[in-house]
């Protein structure tokens, strides 16, 4: 991972100092908001420019992954003049607490942002506790 | 072609562009674009994630595009707790300046999986033009 981290880097800077360095990949790690809810935690990536096919969401008992394929705008034919954006993929893990249920993440993406749900697990849900 | 901005690339903005993160607060210009430009024609990319079509609006006056909008927050359910708040949910303004004449009534625009494409067509007077000599 910090490997991957350190590759990005240097690409992105090569990227920045040598005008039309496209054949460059960038692996950026994509801006997120997480919410917690009383039945889930809820992770929303904004990930722009892919369709659902091309990203890989994974989890297992210790670490969420969400990854994709290269972006593919930006890739038309004709002489680039402003450069902000490019090709890139995403990359990003998170660490994941216990008492979430595995089987019952699931993930959309709508408008380039990704939605991924992470239930809670019965035990770890605030519950309210009658008083007798 | 030439295209000046409205915001100057600032020493800031050239060392956050340095370090790679998306998020995006670490650009003081948003939406980022990429500008094309082929044969009489000029692609603008402009990347707004979580826009809808409705919350976006374009305008072409005096050779300036301006993009503008606002993105609006994810409805959260009640009670819920923000744990990581990176994203850039706020209104959002960009102007671009064209030196050369564009055909205003050929302007298209398409937002798909939030990607905003703007195709500008040259106006056929500022075509470049072979002139035969007699």
């Amino acid at each position: 991972m910090e490997n991957k981290k350190n590759t990005a880097v240097v690409r992105a800077c090569c990227n920045a100092m040598i005008p039309g360095a496209e054949g460059f990949e960038m692996i950026v790690c994509p801006a997120a908001d997480i919410y917690e809810t009383q039945d889930a935690f809820i992770v929303e990536l904004d990930m722009p420019g892919l369709n659902k096919e091309s990203i890989t969401v994974t989890a297992d008992a210790r670490i969420l992954s969400v990854s994709s394929a290269q972006t593919n705008e930006g890739t038309e034919n004709g002489e680039l003049l402003v450069n902000e954006i490019g090709k890139k993929r995403y990359q990003r893990e998170f660490h994941l607490g216990t008492g979430i249920k595995l089987g019952e993440i699931h993930a959309e993406y709508c408008d380039g942002v990704l939605l991924v749900t992470l239930p809670k697990a019965d035990e770890v849900k605030a519950r309210q506790i009658n008083i007798q | 072609m030439y295209v000046r901005f409205d915001h100057p690339r600032t020493l800031d903005n050239l060392i956050n562009n340095f370090l790679a993160t998306d998020t995006a607060i670490s650009r003081s210009v948003f939406p980022a674009v990429d500008i094309m430009e082929q044969e009489g024609q000029t692609t603008v990319i402009a990347e707004l994630p979580g826009v809808k079509k409705e919350d976006v609006k374009i305008e072409f006056e005096n050779a300036v595009l301006k993009i503008s909008g606002e993105r609006k927050p994810y409805e959260l359910p009640e009670n819920a707790r923000v744990v990581l708040n990176e994203l850039n949910v706020r209104k959002f303004n960009r102007s671009i300046q064209f030196e050369h004449d564009i055909d205003a009534s050929k302007i298209s625009a398409d937002l798909t999986n939030g990607i905003l494409k703007i195709v500008l067509q040259k106006s056929e007077t500022a075509k470049t033009r072979t002139v035969e000599v007699k």
